[in-house]
C-alpha cells in the first residue's frame, strides 16, 4: 500500500509492474536531464551581459536540435511500445477469477473447479483492529496462489467501477454488460491494496480491493475452507 | 511545388532532417493504419463472402503488431471444435 507523503510508485509485486517502474525511471531521467539543460540555458541567457549582434542563423545547430530530440523520442517510444504489447499478451493462466463491482463492494467468484463466491466489503473505521489500514481493509480478501498466472474477468452489476491494484500494475474498468480481462503474475507473497478507480456513487472511496498472494498449498486450504463455510 | 521546396532546401539544408523525421512518422502511422484496416480480424470488408473474420482465426495467427514474449507458433486451440 502507499505510505504517507509517498510521491513515487508502490513497490512492484508483479513482473509487469517492474517493467512499468523501470520505464518510468527511464522517461523521467530523460525529462529531468532536458529540463535541467533548458533551465541552465534560460538562466545563462537572462544573466548574460554581452550580445552577439551578428548571429542570425546556423544550419549546423538546426540539424542538431532536430535530430537529437527525434532520437530521444525514439528512445522513449521503443520501450513504451514494447511494454504496451507486453501488457496485452495471453500467458496461459492457471486460475480464472471473476471480480464484479457493485455499489459499494466487490464480489469474487472462483468457478474453475467448484462454485466459490463471496463479497468483499470495506471494514468500517470503527471496526478496525490495531495495525489495520483505514479505508483499505476488506472483510474477505481475494486470495490467489503466488507465482501463478492469474486471469481476472472484471465486470459490474450496476454502474461503472474500476478494479485497480497499483502494486500489481493492474487497473481495469468494470463496465456493466461487458467482460474485461486482466492477467498478472504475483511475484512474492503478501497483501496488496487498491481502491475502486471509477466514480460510482456515495461510497466510491469506500470499496477497496485487497489481493492476498499465498503459496499454493495455503491457497488450496483457504479455498476448501471457504467452500465448506458457504 | 516540389521545385520550390527544392530551391529553398538548397539554401536551408538544415530542413532535410525535418522532412526525414516527419515524413518517416507519416509513413509509419499510415502503414500501421493500413495494417489495421487490412489485417485486423475485427474489420469486415466483404459482407457477403467473409462476414465475420474474427470467427476464422487459427490459434497461431499473430494479430498484434509486435509479439514480445509469446511464440505464436506454439499456441494451441483451447476451446472445443465445432
Amino acid at each position: 500500500m502507499a505510505h504517507p507523503s509517498q510521491l513515487g510508485f508502490q513497490d512492484a509485486a508483479s513482473p509487469l509492474m517492474e517493467e512499468l517502474l523501470h520505464f518510468h525511471d527511464h522517461a523521467l531521467m530523460i525529462v529531468i536531464l532536458i529540463s535541467t539543460m533548458v533551465l541552465y540555458i534560460i538562466v545563462a541567457m537572462v544573466t548574460a551581459q554581452l550580445t552577439d549582434k551578428l548571429v542570425l542563423d546556423s544550419q549546423e545547430i538546426e540539424v542538431i536540435w532536430t535530430v537529437l530530440p527525434a532520437i530521444i523520442l525514439i528512445l522513449i517510444a521503443l520501450p513504451s511500445l514494447r511494454i504496451l504489447y507486453l501488457m496485452d499478451e495471453i500467458n496461459d493462466p492457471h486460475l480464472t477469477i471473476k471480480a464484479l463491482g457493485h455499489q459499494w463492494y466487490w464480489s469474487y467468484e472462483y468457478t474453475d473447479y467448484q462454485d466459490l463466491g463471496f463479497d468483499s466489503y470495506m471494514i468500517p473505521t470503527q471496526d478496525l483492529t490495531p495495525g489495520q489500514f483505514r479505508l483499505l481493509e476488506a472483510d474477505h480478501r481475494m486470495v490467489i496462489p503466488v507465482e501463478s498466472p492469474i486471469r481476472v474477468l472484471i465486470s459490474a452489476e450496476d454502474v461503472l467501477h474500476s478494479w485497480a491494484v497499483p502494486s500489481l500494475g493492474v487497473k481495469v474498468d468494470a463496465v456493466p454488460g461487458r467482460l474485461n480481462q486482466a492477467t498478472f503474475i504475483v511475484s512474492r507473497p503478501g497483501v496488496f491494496y487498491g481502491q475502486c478507480s471509477e466514480i460510482c456513487g456515495a461510497n466510491h472511496s469506500f470499496m477497496p480491493v485487497v489481493v492476498e498472494a499465498v503459496p499454493l498449498d495455503h491457497f488450496e486450504n483457504w479455498s476448501s475452507l471457504m467452500i465448506e463455510d458457504a | 511545388m516540389i521545385g520550390t521546396v527544392r530551391k529553398q532546401l538548397s539554401s536551408h539544408p538544415a530542413l532535410i532532417p525535418l522532412f526525414v523525421f516527419i515524413g518517416g512518422g507519416v509513413v509509419m502511422s499510415m502503414s500501421y493504419l493500413a495494417r489495421l484496416a487490412l489485417r485486423n480480424p475485427d474489420v469486415c470488408w466483404d459482407r457477403k463472402n467473409n462476414p465475420e473474420p474474427w470467427n476464422k482465426l487459427a490459434p497461431t495467427y499473430q494479430y498484434k503488431f509486435y509479439a514480445v514474449g509469446i511464440d505464436y507458433s506454439k499456441l494451441k486451440k483451447e476451446g472445443p471444435d465445432f
